[in-house]
Formats: structure tokens, sequence, C-alpha cells
């Protein structure tokens, strides 16, 4: 091991952590990639065990790229090791030495290439073409991306630019609304669905445009250096939103668990620590809202059955499942768990060609839950999992905010 | 007239006909060695190497599995020396020199991490040009280095430290070392023996002309016959040198050890002040070991530890790491230094750690019989040398002396470790190769190649494979699952047994040789006592919830205690 990576290594959180596993392999029980794959090893193996043992060569375990992120592992860990972050920072150290893959490039960087496309007029259409034109010639295939899929496409305007278009209540209540790459360029709907809702209980919504992406494609992919300058550019505007005393919200999980989170257990700095403190999911909001009695209740009646399906990285957040209890409230609107794991997407995961069998396998249980539950609009905070729900389980999902916007 | 025709006429005579067997030609045959040494420690091991090189027949008895005492329950630092650059220039100097020979010829079980000096703001600073003169007057290369480099090399260094300086500490395992040594020893028709404890010297007309040995696990009595007979015991050269009736002053001295969960430092760290308790952090492959004490005890099998001592320990450790108590800690477990008394000498860290070799022929009359004691785990070689020469003389053999040359064992070759790669879990290979050596590497990577399903780790703390635990437990050598396990360390990770407890008492079963072997619940069970034993004196904080968890395992769903009776 390298004595730099040895110092890096030693000053991240997740680091001290794996000293607390007691190697009771809960975590191994509770991994989805590992039901679905011999080939991976597991987290506790490749996590906390290998961990102490990498004094004693310079070696890799290649099975760590089998890893999702997907963080059911540090869920299930009575001794609160952080095993996925501690994979993260393994799979960082491989890429130090390592080249990077195309696909991965492309993976992790969604924010560049969008930059670049919204710089082109039409440049969406075009880009949504091409995609479709490089899933037809198969040249995602030859790159390592699931030809089955298909990549998200890009919405016609993206958020911050539909954004300027809404007018606003000026309130003294803010707060600014953090967008994160999905929302802002794939699905700005639920953006827009924010504004209102957060409009609707008297606050004003403002945005950052100096925020950049979360960091959690790079992260994934081994780009940690690039993951700690997002993280020093986002954790420098939260707090300064804090000195306003104005709260950022998200509506992406994954994007809210690496501000919140994330960040402090790769990185380790106070300044992040106390950024998370400033960071809410927006249901989260809504939940204290609510429990402060503040919360708009004033709903139309919607009658509509919902299948809910709660995102791992909502889950890592700990603060339950307010959206079913927000939405529950709403006249004619019925909310049933789908209580099926680990849709088996994780971010850029799932895209991955020679993950994407895992991927759908993990995803089984949801379809099926999905297929018999026969609800009218099945719901998940979570982007990347409502591309996944709409893959595998043939239905057209929903985040739950935008329910939650008809019903005023 | 032979040894051996001796001891027929003095045991007919003594109408005292013990195990021996007649042989074909009606003589009786009886086992024999020229040169006997009692003690499978660094000391003994050192010195069966040392007379088979130099072609003597020598026969190693031991008690116990082989380092039963000091030499494994040790804290396993090869000194540099600087640890004596002040008090005792000439262990350091001894120290130094050793410390460069067992780099060379232990590659495999000595790992060069370096050693590191560090001098705390509550330490007197006028002891530091003291050891900085010391050292340069041992020939001990002790390098400055600014607080930067200090806390870069170990970062978690407390910041109280005020000045750093970079030693050639290493660390040595003595399991490790010890198997070496042997195996060196029988390419040259040396011969050892465990679990055989000697329990009476036998003499006649102030010669020695054998021992008597019983076999610790089945109580059978043998006689060995021999024309010199070397006490190697360590803590316990008193009580042997007492079986043949003479006195040797060996103040059994108790050093307790706390093993922590992971490398908390990368180097050797020692205070840098004057000697003392709980001073040195020593990495030792996936763990750290901090220690140690010193107290006078009675018998040396006492190697209990207790609460108060691990709580003495983790006071001052936390001074060079302040965070330490956030560390697991694994086991606490002690032995004996066998410190020598010369007739009216001071006791305890004051009494020599320096060696000595009694010629019971010159000094008692008892011909043949010698004692060696004292020293240093670093110095064994040269203690061996030392008495080696002597007893050669005695039996005029001419060879000199190789131990400093030749390498303990031959190592695997770097390409086949490359080769052998692919069959071993990641982080597994080298240290596999370094446990195995050669021949029996290149078994278990067949057996690995062949069979895939021997790739599944029996101890997935410390990265062992079913088929290197296969590979150890069929060797005549392993009467009990501890013998497997001090030769693979499994158990000795995180879970200390949690999960290959269970495990390895089922392959022990298949593959054992003894018949021991197939008593399963009988060895799981005293493999899991053994790990108590070091847990009980760290029960607390996650080490509690580790044995909780063991226990609810163990005696609740396998019920491994069977209730109680109707
Ligand atoms: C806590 C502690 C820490 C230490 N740290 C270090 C260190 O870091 N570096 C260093 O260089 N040195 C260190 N030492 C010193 C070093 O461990 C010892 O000097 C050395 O191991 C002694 O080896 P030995 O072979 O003489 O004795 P032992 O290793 O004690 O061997 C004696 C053997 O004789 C066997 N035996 C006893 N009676 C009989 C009998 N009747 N029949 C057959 N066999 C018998 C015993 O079972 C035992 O295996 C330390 C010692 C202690 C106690
Ligand atoms: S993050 Fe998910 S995929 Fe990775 S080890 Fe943990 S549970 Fe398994
Ligand atoms: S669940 Fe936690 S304590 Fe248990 S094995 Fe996994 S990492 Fe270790």
């Amino acid at each position: 091991m390298s004595e730099t990576m040895n110092a890096l290594q030693k000053k991240a959180e997740a680091m001290l952590t794996a000293d607390h596993c007691l190697s009771c392999t809960s975590c191994m029980s509770s991994c989805p990639v590992m039901e679905a794959s011999k080939e991976y090893r597991g987290p506790k193996l490749v996590g906390p065990a290998h961990n102490r043992m990498r004094f004693s060569q310079e070696d890799v375990e290649e099975s760590l790229d089998f890893c999702s992120n997907c963080k059911s592992c540090d869920r299930a860990c009575p001794s609160g090791v952080e095993v996925s972050t501690l994979n993260m920072l393994h799979r960082a150290e491989y890429y130090r030495t390592h080249p990077h893959s195309q696909r991965d490039d492309m993976l992790a960087h969604g924010e560049r290439m969008a930059k670049r496309v919204r710089m082109l007029p039409f440049g969406a259409t075009f880009a949504n073409l091409g995609m479709k034109i490089g899933k037809c010639f198969g040249i995602f295939g030859s790159m390592g991306i699931a030809g089955e899929r298909d990549m998200p496409a890009y919405a016609s305007s993206s958020f911050l630019s539909m954004f300027k278009g809404i007018s606003q209540k000026p309130s003294e209540k803010k707060v600014v609304f953090y967008p994160g790459c999905f929302i802002n360029e794939n699905d700005p709907e639920v953006g827009v669905a924010f504004v209102k809702v957060m409009q609707k209980n008297g606050y004003e919504v403002l945005v950052d445009e100096k925020f950049n992406c979360c960091g959690s494609p790079l992260v994934v992919t081994g780009y940690l250096d690039e993951a700690l300058e997002h993280a020093h550019n986002n954790v420098a505007r939260i707090l300064e939103w804090k000195k306003k005393g104005i709260p950022v919200v998200a509506c992406c999980t994954s994007c809210s668990l690496m501000l919140k989170k994330e960040y402090g257990e790769l990185f380790d700095e106070e300044e992040m620590k106390e950024a998370a403190t400033n960071v809410y999911d927006a249901f989260e909001f809504l939940a204290m809202l609510e429990e402060e009695g503040k919360l708009n209740t004033e709903f139309k009646s919607l009658s509509q059955s919902l299948l809910y399906h709660v995102p791992c990285h909502l889950k890592s957040q700990g603060f339950g499942t307010p959206a079913a209890r927000i939405l529950g409230k709403i006249p004619g609107v019925k909310v049933e768990l789908a209580d099926a794991g680990c849709c088996g997407m994780s971010g850029n995961y799932g895209f991955k060609q020679d993950k994407y069998e895992i991927s759908m396998k993990i995803g089984e249980e949801l379809f099926g839950r999905i297929k018999t539950a026969n609800a009218d609009k099945v719901i998940s905070d979570c982007g990347t999992c409502r591309l996944q729900i709409q893959h595998g389980g043939h239905v057209e999902p929903c985040h739950p905010i935008e329910i939650l916007e008809k019903a005023y | 007239m032979s040894v051996c025709y001796k001891l027929f006429v003095y045991f007919k005579e003594h109408k005292y006909y013990g195990k021996q067997k007649l042989s074909g030609k009606g003589e009786w045959m009886m086992e024999k060695a020229t040169v006997v040494v009692i003690g499978g420690g660094a000391t003994g091991v050192g010195i069966l190497r040392d007379l088979a090189m130099r072609g003597v027949d020598v026969l190693l008895v031991e008690k116990c599995d082989l380092v039963n005492g000091a030499s494994s329950r040790y804290h396993g630092l090869l000194h540099s020396g600087g640890r004596y650059a002040v008090k005792d220039q000439e262990a350091a100097r001894e120290c130094i020199i050793e410390n460069q020979i067992l780099r060379k010829i232990g590659k495999s079980c000595v790992e060069a991490t370096g050693g590191m000096f560090v001098r705390l703001d509550i330490d007197d600073p006028d002891y530091e040009p003291q050891w900085v003169k010391g050292c340069a007057d041992s020939g001990i290369k002790a390098e400055p280095i600014t607080l930067e480099q200090a806390f870069r090399l170990e970062p978690l260094l407390s910041k109280h430290v005020v000045s750093a300086y970079l030693v050639p500490d290493a660390a040595i395992d003595g399991f490790r070392m010890s198997w070496q040594n042997v195996e060196s020893a029988k390419r040259y028709g040396g011969r050892f023996k465990t679990y055989r404890e000697v329990v009476d010297v036998l003499q006649q007309n102030g010669e020695i002309q054998g021992v008597t040995v019983r076999n610790t696990i089945t109580g059978e009595i043998e006689e060995i016959a021999c024309d010199i007979l070397v006490n190697a015991a360590g803590g316990w050269a008193g009580k042997v040198a007492a079986l043949a009736g003479l006195e040797v002053g060996v103040q059994p001295d108790k050093g307790t050890l706390l093993a922590f969960n992971q490398r908390i430092t990368s180097h050797v760290v020692n205070r840098l002040h004057k000697s003392s308790d709980g001073d040195i952090f020593v990495p030792h492959g996936s763990i750290t070991i901090l220690g140690t004490s010193s107290m006078s005890i009675p018998d040396p099998e006492d190697t209990s530890t207790s609460r108060e001592e691990v709580e003495n320990l983790l006071s001052i450790g936390e001074k060079t790491f302040e965070n330490l108590r956030d560390y697991r800690m694994l086991r606490a477990f002690a032995g004996s230094r066998p410190l020598y008394m010369p007739p009216g000498g001071a006791s305890g860290r004051g009494a020599s750690r320096g060696f000595a070799i009694v010629d019971h022929g010159k000094d008692d009359g008892l011909k043949g019989m010698m004692t060696i004691v004292g020293g240093k785990f670093t110095t064994y070689r040269l203690m061996a040398e030392k008495i080696s020469n002597q007893i050669c003389e005695k039996l005029n053999v001419k060879e000199p002396c190789r131990t400093a040359e030749e390498p303990l064992v031959p190592e695997v070759a770097e390409n086949d470790k490359k080769e052998a790669r692919k069959y071993f879990p990641a982080y597994g290979t080298d240290l596999a190769a370094t446990r195995l050596g050669p021949e029996r590497f290149s078994r278990v990577v067949e057996d690995l190649k062949s069979h895939p399903e021997k790739r599944e780790l029996v101890c997935e703390c410390e990265n062992v494979t079913l088929a290197e635990v296969e590979e150890i437990a069929k060797e005549l050598s392993s009467f009990q699952i501890n013998d497997i396990r001090r030769r693979t360390r499994i158990g000795m990770g995180t879970c200390q047994a949690n999960f290959c407890a269970l495990r390895s008492a089922a392959v022990f079963a298949k593959c054992g040789r003894d018949k021991g072997a197939k008593d399963s619940l009988g060895q799981m069970k005293q493999f899991l006592q053994g790990r108590w034993k070091g847990i009980r004196p760290v029960l607390v904080g996650r080490t509690l919830r580790e044995i909780e968890m063991t226990r609810a395992l163990y005696e609740l769903s396998f019920h491994v205690d069977g209730g109680k009776k109707a």
C-alpha cells in the first residue's frame, strides 16, 4: 500500500469503522448482489476482512467490481461499519493504478456530457437521436453498456431553464432546491412539482447554479479525486446557505445521501459534517413541517392506489418513509409498500453490460410485486429506480412529490 | 561400550524395562541421539538447527507444541538494539548484528517494517542525547526525521511527539521462525518430538545417560538415550535442572501484551525514554501488539492476564496513540522471560537480559549436561551458536557454524507466487507462501487448482483456504486444532475462531492423523477455550459483543454443552 494511500485511508472515517466489524456476516446475507451472483465474494470479505489484510501484498480483489453501492450492507450491519464506503474507497484505490474504461468515463461524467449537449441548439433532440442510433448500431454495446436498456433521454429543456419560467409567490420562508443531474437533465417535471408543493406550503424555492453534480456517479466508478472536488464545491455552497438560515432540499435520494452522509464517510472533513445538517430530502423536510403542524393538508381527493418502492438510498438516510404517510392522507389515495428489496439498478450499475443480468435478477422480486399489486401508479423517489421500474416492470412510475402536487 | 548397551545394562540392573522393544537381534532398542535438546522455544530450535547443520545427531523434545513458552508469548520485535542503547550496549550490539543476520536468513519470518523512536513532550529531554550517543556507539543507525515525516509515516501518532528517529527494528513471527528452524534442521537429519515432557534425567556415575519423557497426550512413558543433554527450557530451566538434582537460578518474569485487531502502525513504534512498561507497538501481520510489562512470578506456567494489566497497558499506550481506545482489542496474552539470576542478583527489569551457558560437567560434576538460559528472541541464533560451539568441542566435531549464512528455508519463487495468485483469495498468496514454504506451497496450489471448492476459506478473517488447513491438519505434528492454528493463523483474527472453530474441527476430523482428531466436539471446545482465555481480560465494548455472539452461536444455537441432564 502506498504511503499516501495509507495516510488517506487512515483518515477516512469508513476505515475506522472497518475495525468495528464483528464478522457477524449479517451484511453478507443482506447483499442483493451476492444473492444474485456467486461471483461476488460479499461485503464482509471484500470490505472489512480484506481491509486488514491489505498490508501483505499489492493485490486486487476483482470481485469488488460487483458492488453496486446500494448500501444494504451498511443498513444490515449491527456495528455501524460503513462497508459500502470502504468498498468505494478500495475501488478508487484500484483506479489510481489502473486505467478507466471509456464506458466508466461516460457513466461517471453525465454532467459534463449534459453541459456539452445543452450548449448546442437542439442539442437534446440530437443527443437523444444519437443515443437511439448508437443503440441500434450496437455502439453502446461495444462500449460495455447494456444494449437492452435505453439511455435516459434528455428533456427538451433542463430544470434550471424551466425554473426561470416559473413565477413564484415570494416568501420569507425559503429553501434552496438541489435538483441533481437526473432531475435537471432528464426528469425536470419532478423539480417543477417540488416548487409547486413548496409554494403551497408557503415557501419560496431558490436554486443555486453554482452547485454541481453531487459526485455519486464518480464515486461508484472510482473517480474519487474528482468527487472530492465536487464535494468541496457543494459543501461550501451548502454552508453558505446555512449561514443565511436557508436549508437545501433534494428530491433525488442518491444526491441527498451523498450530500448528507457519504461525503463525511469518504473524506471525513469537519465542514462536510456541518453541511450535512443543512440538507434534507424533500419528504423528510415535509415530514418536519407535518410534525410542527405546518404541512398544508388541504388535499383534493385523488382516488388512486399507489405501490411505493422505497429506494435503498432513502432507507439509508434513516428517516423512515414519510412519503407513504403523507400521501396516505390524501383522500382516496391508498399507499402500499412494495417491500421488495433493492430494484437492482443502483445508479449507473444496471447500465453496465456485464451487470445487466445481475441487475435484472435483483429486480425480479420488485417486478413481480408490480405485476400482482396492479396499482394505478408505482412511485419511487429515486430517478434510476424509476428507470428500472419502467424497464423491468413495464409501467410508467413517478416521484411521490408529483402525486402530492396533484393533490393540491 | 555404546551408550545404548550401557543403558541396557542399567535398566536390567534396575529391573526397569519401560517401553523399549526387542530388536531382531535380541538387543534392547531404544531411541537414541547424541544430543537431546529440551525445549522447543527459540533457543532450543536454534540449537537443533545449528547442530544438525554441523552433522551432529540431535533430537529436540518439547512438552507441548513448538513455541509453547516465551517464544510465541512475546512481543515479536526483532530488536535493532535501540531499546538497550543506553543501559546495555553489549546487548545492543548483539541485537543489531543478529537483526541484520535474521533479516537475511529469515526472509519468510521477518517483516522489515522498520522502527521509529518517538519522544513525547512528557518524556525526559536529557535522555535523548544519551540515547543518540548510545546508538552511535553500538553501531545502530538512528536517523532523525522531521515531525512532518513522522506523521506522514504514522498518521495516528499523538501530536505530543516532539522528536522522532528511524531505526532498523523489524517484526519477527515466532511461530514461523521456529517451524522454519525445525524444517531446516530436518533437512540435515535433525529430529524433533512435540508433546513429550522430560520428567526425569538419567545419569550414572556423574554422567548423563538420557532422559525419561512422558507423552503429554497419551501419558505413555519412554526413554531416550543421549551423550549430551541440553536444557533450553526457558522459564522452566530451573525445574528441568532440578530433575537432575541441580540448581539453576531462573526467575520467570511475566510480561503481558495486548493484541489489536488491525495494524495501527506500519513501523515498530517505541517511546524514546528510559525503558518502561507498555511503550512499544509492534505491527504483526494483520494485527498490532502493544506491550509489555514486567512482573516476577513463581511459575512459568502462569500465563494469566488481568483487567488491571490491560488497563495499565492502555493508559500508557494512549500516550503514544491518543485514539488507542477507539481500536478494537482482540486479546491479551502473557509469557515469562527466562531471566537468569546469577547467585544473589537483582530481579525484574533490572535483571540481566543477557544469556548464560552453564556447563554442569564443570560446575556441578554432571558430565554431558548443559543449561542455556536468558537472552532474547532476537539473539537466539547467537546463543545457539555459542553453546553449539561448546558441544562440538566436546564431541570433537570440527564443522563451523553456518546458521548465519544459510537461509532458514528456501523462499517460494516470485514467479510461482504470481502463477498461484489466481487460486488464492486476494491478499492471500504471499502470506500463504511464507507460512508454507516451497514444497507445501506447491502442494497446496496443486490442490487449489484441481479442487476449486478448496479455495473456500476456513478462516475468513486471516484469509486461510481449506487447502492450506488440510495440508497442515495432515501433518504428524498436528495433535490439536491449536497446532494447526499456530501454523496457519486460523482463529487469530477479528472473530477469534467464531466461524473457523466449527469448520476446522470438521477438517481436522477428516484429515488429522492422530486419533484424537476424531473427537470433533472436544477439539472444538478446547480450541474455543484457548481463544476465550485471551479474550476474557479485554471484555469491553466491541470485544464483549463479539464474544456474546460466539457464545450465542455455540452455546445456544449449537448447544455444544448439551444442556442440563434430566
Ligand atoms: C512478554 C515478553 C515479550 C518479549 N518480547 C521480546 C521481543 O520483542 N524481542 C525479543 O527478542 N525477545 C523478547 N522476549 C524475550 C524472548 O521471548 C525470550 O527470551 C525467548 O523467547 C526465550 O526463548 P527460550 O527458547 O529460551 O524459552 P521458551 O520459548 O520459553 O522455550 C522453552 C520451552 O521449553 C519447554 N519446556 C519446558 N519444560 C519442559 C520439559 N520438562 N520438557 C520438554 N519441554 C519443556 C516449554 O514448553 C517451552 O516451549 C520477550 C519475552 C516476554 C516474556
Ligand atoms: S453496497 Fe450493496 S452490493 Fe455493495 S456490498 Fe453492500 S449490499 Fe452488496
Ligand atoms: S454486518 Fe457489519 S459487523 Fe457484521 S460482518 Fe458485516 S460489516 Fe462486519
